[in-house]
This record gives structure tokens, sequence and C-alpha cells, in this order.
């Protein structure tokens, strides 16, 4: 213990020495917040929107409020030719354009032929794409009924779909606490093995090597400060999201502590197995790489695992990240509590048991 | 405590098919300057390893320490300093935060551990440089620092491999009469070194070659056989190639 310690205060040493490298721990999940929170924003909202409106009446004008009032359409031009919609469709200056012909009202009122309106979507994005497909069905059907265009009917069905946890779809509700999960595991395993790997670099190995330490007591004193560390990066990004992004933490903080620290063990253990596989510091980070990248891919961080294919779906099961989302937005959104996160709890356990067991038996201490 | 401090029989290590250290055998008492000499590969830093602890034996024996250094490698660790060729210290570490983790590490308490501190920075000359970050030390300075380390928990053995290889001659003289005064003071010290005038300071002397030892003896003994150290070694060397 008093060696683990010693070891410990002087790994703090090296950590408070290494500004650049502090710079990074304490820089970069704050920019990823800021990044995550303000620009990659999934919410489609203001869509540009071209209209031709050739009916120029009441009801024209009162259909086209009816589109901007959703807020998810924002008209930027109101042309008076078609060519020029086009072209701003072709060039990505508008996103969606709306032909109003000129018949409209005069259609609508007598019911013969039925009025047409038509909306021209660019589908290059799918995401917007599909918002304004949706939107607008439901923007033109609640049009019709408050203006009494279609007789009142009584539904057999009360059917009535509402979103729990996140009801306005916030997408930073949704990516913030999953950054977490993220950011430690980019930053956690690579300076651990950054640092272990860097004693055998710089040859310090062959003077501990002869001192009465024994292994598990200079693993344990290298790794513990990365624990710190890592509480550290997590805590700033609970409190940016909370109070930059007004996420509800709605789960216990206690609960997403002692969560954190086991996901923090099984991101220690990597980076002990990277350390214990690589030479130098430079392939040590590539190896993490190697990790990283697919678990932010396939872990349900941005691209939802359900539209996975049935083996790519699975291999995200191998991955902690996978459990950990769960976890975080379980905690943050659901207000989820320790037993309702048992399925992913126990996987995660089980990866920190063996990644560190694997990982010390690896890290010998006879060079032979 | 027995007056043999380092000794081994039969020692032999085998990497492979390749016998990089071939039975051998001696002992040093306390207070010896022992010098272990040989071209690079002769397998001198094996021999270190293995009487440090840190690499078993293929076949044979050896006492460091009282310890049996098939058994009782952490209990030689305690009992001998090292250091090392290369710099194995903390760069980014100062003076006293290098000596202040290793001395945690050999177990010295508080009070302990700022006298031991105090003593060998003395002794090294090296208390002017107490907050300098190790990397900023020159070379000189830096062994001065390894040995101050090794010496730091008062080990009765030291073992130095090449302590004062490209280093400037007026720090390995002050290096050397440190050497002298841990003898002096009963340290068995065991050094490998390629400087000849070095080796003619050693109490005793090893001549090894492909991992055998071709004769151990005080440097007289060896200007018995040619009228320079050099010289005698290129004769025991070729006699021994003859041998094999």
């Amino acid at each position: 213990m008093r060696n683990t310690m010693a070891v410990a205060r002087k790994e703090l040493i090296h950590i408070f020495r290494d500004r650049r490298t502090l710079a990074l721990v304490i820089l970069m999940p704050l920019m990823q917040v800021m990044i995550y929170g303000f620009a990659i924003n999934t919410d489609v909202k203001h869509l540009r929107t071209y209209v031709y409106d050739q009916d120029r009446t009441y009801l024209s004008r009162r259909l086209l409020a009816a589109f901007e009032q959703s807020e998810y359409f924002t008209i930027v031009k109101r042309s008076d030719d078609a060519a020029t919609l086009y072209q701003a469709l072709d060039k990505g200056k508008a996103q969606v354009a709306i032909v109003i012909p000129p018949r409209f009202t005069a259609d609508v009122l007598k019911h013969k032929p039925t009025a047409q309106v038509q909306m021209l979507i660019d589908g290059t994005d799918s995401t917007p794409a599909n918002v304004a497909m949706n939107s607008s069905q439901a923007i033109v059907s609640s049009f019709m009924q408050q203006e009494g265009l279609v007789p009142v009917t009584v539904s057999p069905i009360d059917f009535r779909p509402r979103l729990w946890y996140n009801p306005d779809l916030k997408s930073t509700y949704f990516m913030l606490p999953g950054l977490i999960a993220m950011t430690l595991f980019f930053i956690v395993p690579m300076i651990t093995a950054s640092a272990i790997v860097r004693e055998k670099e710089e040859g310090n190995i062959e003077q501990l090597l002869v001192t009465p330490i024994k292994p598990h007591e200079l693993i344990l004193g290298k790794i513990l400060p990365y624990i710190g560390v890592g509480i550290v990066i997590a805590v700033s990004i609970v409190v940016a999201m909370y109070l930059i992004f007004s996420v509800p933490i709605r789960g216990n903080l206690v609960t997403l502590f002692f969560m954190t620290l086991l996901y923090l063990v099984v991101c220690l253990g990597i980076g002990l197995w990277a350390s214990t596989v690589a030479d130098n510091q430079r392939q040590a980070s590539q190896i993490i790489m190697f990790f990283a990248m697919p678990s932010v891919l396939l872990s349900g961080f941005i691209f939802p695992r359900e539209t996975m294919p049935w083996g790519v779906y699975h291999l995200g099961y191998l991955l902690p990240m996978t459990y950990f989302l769960k976890i975080v937005r379980g905690i943050i959104l659901k207000g989820n509590g320790f037993f309702d996160l048992l399925d992913q709890v126990i996987p995660l356990v089980v990866m920190a048991a063996a990644v560190i067991l694997f990982s010390i038996k690896r890290f010998g201490k006879r060079m032979d | 405590m027995p007056d043999i401090a380092i000794k081994a029989d039969g020692l032999t290590r085998r990497f492979g098919k390749f016998t990089a250290v071939d039975h051998i055998s001696f002992e040093i008492p306390y207070g010896c300057i022992f010098g272990y000499l040989g071209a690079n590969g002769a397998g001198k830093s094996t021999t270190i390893k293995m009487l440090c602890g840190i690499l078993a034996p293929s076949e044979g024996t050896g006492m460091v320490a009282g310890y049996d250094i098939n058994r009782d490698t952490e209990k030689i660790k305690e009992s001998i300093g090292y250091v090392s060729q290369k710099f194995s210290l903390y760069g980014d570490l100062n003076v006293t935060e290098n000596l202040s983790f290793y001395g945690q590490i050999y177990g010295l308490g508080r009070e302990q551990l700022d006298k031991r501190m105090e003593e060998v920075l003395e002794l090294t000359g090296l208390g002017k440089f107490r907050t300098r970050l190790a990397s900023q030390l020159s070379g000189g300075m830096k062994q001065k620092l390894a040995i101050a380390n090794g010496i730091l928990h008062q080990p009765k053995i030291l073992f130095l491999d090449e302590p004062t290889s490209g280093i400037d001659p007026l720090s390995r003289r002050a290096i050397w009469a440190l050497l002298f005064k841990l003898a002096g003071e009963g340290t068995a010290l065991f050094i490998t070194t390629h400087y000849m005038e070095e080796a003619e300071r050693c109490h005793t002397i090893a001549f090894i070659s492909a991992g055998r030892v071709l004769k151990i003896g005080k440097p007289v003994e060896f200007k018995q056989i040619a009228p320079t150290l050099e010289e005698a070694f290129a004769v025991l060397d070729s006699q021994g190639a003859a041998n094999a």
C-alpha cells in the first residue's frame, strides 16, 4: 500500500508537470460538449423554404403561415416563377420548395377537382427530408381541420402517442450524456497506456525492476491517479451539460458516480492491456484508436444499433461503451436506478474483471 | 554477517541455444571493488541481472547478501543498490523528487528519508541542484544522482553497470573517489567498465569473454601476463578462443 501510494504520488507529479497533456485532458471534454451541444444538432428545424404562391389569396397565405408557425419551415424567399425554385433546390439554397397553383382557393371551395399543393424536398440528406415529409403531412391535415375544410369525424380509436423522457426530441439530451461514455473511452485508456509504456520507453522500468516493488503495487499506483483524471472528465461533462444545455439529470448522482467508476475500471484495463502489447507510446495510442473508432460507430453513440445488420448489431455487445451508454442515458434521462440497469451492469463487471486480471497476468515482472 | 557479499557458483544462462553466461564462479567479499570486464555481448549485463534477482539462471546458484538468487529474489532487491548504464530515473522529476520516490519504495520512513537524502546529496555534491529536473542535469550529475539513488537505502552491495561511460574525466574522478569511499565503509561494489585505467583501480578483476571467466585476479596479476591490462586481455582472449 505504501509503495502504491508512492507511485501514485509520483504519477501525479508527472501529470501536473506535463502541461500539454493536462490541458488536453481538461479542455477536450469541454470542447466536445460545446461541439456536440451547439454544432452537431440533429434536431431539424427551420428548413430553408422557397415558395411560389400563384394563388395569392387569404387561404393560400394562411396555409403558408401554418407552415411557418410549425417552426419546421422558414420561408426565405417568395418567388414569382418556378425556375427560381428549381435552381434554388439545385444549388442547395432551398431545402424545400412549395408551389401553390393559381386556382388553389377556387378548387378548395368547389371541392372539384381536388385542390393541389406541391412540395419539393431536397432528399440528399435523409434526416431533414424525412422531417419535411412527416411534418408537412401533419401541418396540412391540421390546417384542413382548422379551416373547416373537412367534416369533423369521430374516430373509433383515440390514439395518442406520447414521447417520454425527451418530449421535444432534443438531440442534446441524447448526445451529451453519451459524450461521457465516448470521451472517457478515448482519453482514459490512452493516457493510462502512455503512462505505463513511458516507463518502459524511457528505461525507468530497468531501475524499478531491481527495487522491492511488486508488479501489482506498481500497476495500482500508476492507475489510481488516472481514475481521478477520469472522474474529473466525467464531472466536467455532467456539469457543463447541466449548466449550459439544461439537460435534466433525473437519476441518482451517486449511482451515476459508481457506474462511471465501473466503466473507468474497464477503460483503465484496456489501457493497461494496450501497454503490455505496445513497445512505445505511439503504438499504444494506435492500439487504443483501433478499439475506440468502432466503439463510437457501433455502440449506439450516434447511429441507432437497431438499424444495423444482425452481425454488426451483435458485435456491439462486445463493446463496453454499448452498455455504459445505456447506463448513462438511463440514469440521466430516465432516472433509472441500479436495479433497472442490471442487464448492463453485469456485462461491464465481467469485462472489468476479465481485462484487469488478464492484463496483470501479462504484466510480468521478470524480464525473461 | 558473512564476509562474502556476492558468490556465484556455476552460474549459467541460456537464451534458446545461445549461452550468454557459461558456468561462471567467483566470490566477492565486502569492501571489495570487483571489476567485471569484457567486450560488449560478453555476458556482463546478463550476469548482473541474475545476481540482482531479475533474471532466473538456467543453471547454477549464487548468493547475494546471504540470499539465494534462485529463491530469495525479493530479499536480494531490498539489500542491493543498482546504478544502470542508461540513466533510468525520471527526467521530469527533480532531484529530491526522484530520491524521495525511490526512498519510499525502499521503505524509508519520512525522517530517515530526509536524513539520508541530505547525506547522499552532500556525498555526491548535488546539494545545489535539489530542485533541478533530472533531465536538465549534465551527464556527470545524472550519474551522481543515479549513484545517490543507489545508495540511499544504505545497501551493503552496489551494482554499477558502466557507471562512467560517456562522462567527462573530472566527473569520473569524482565518481571514483565516491566509490572508494563506499568500499572503505565496507560496501561491496560490482562494477563493469570499458576503461582500462578504471579497471586498474579495482581490487579484483574478472575478465570474461563469450560468457566464460578467463581469469580472476588482482590487476598486478594480469600485468604479469603482459605490460598493460589491455594487452593482457588480448592474450587471454586469444588463449580462450584457442581452448574453446
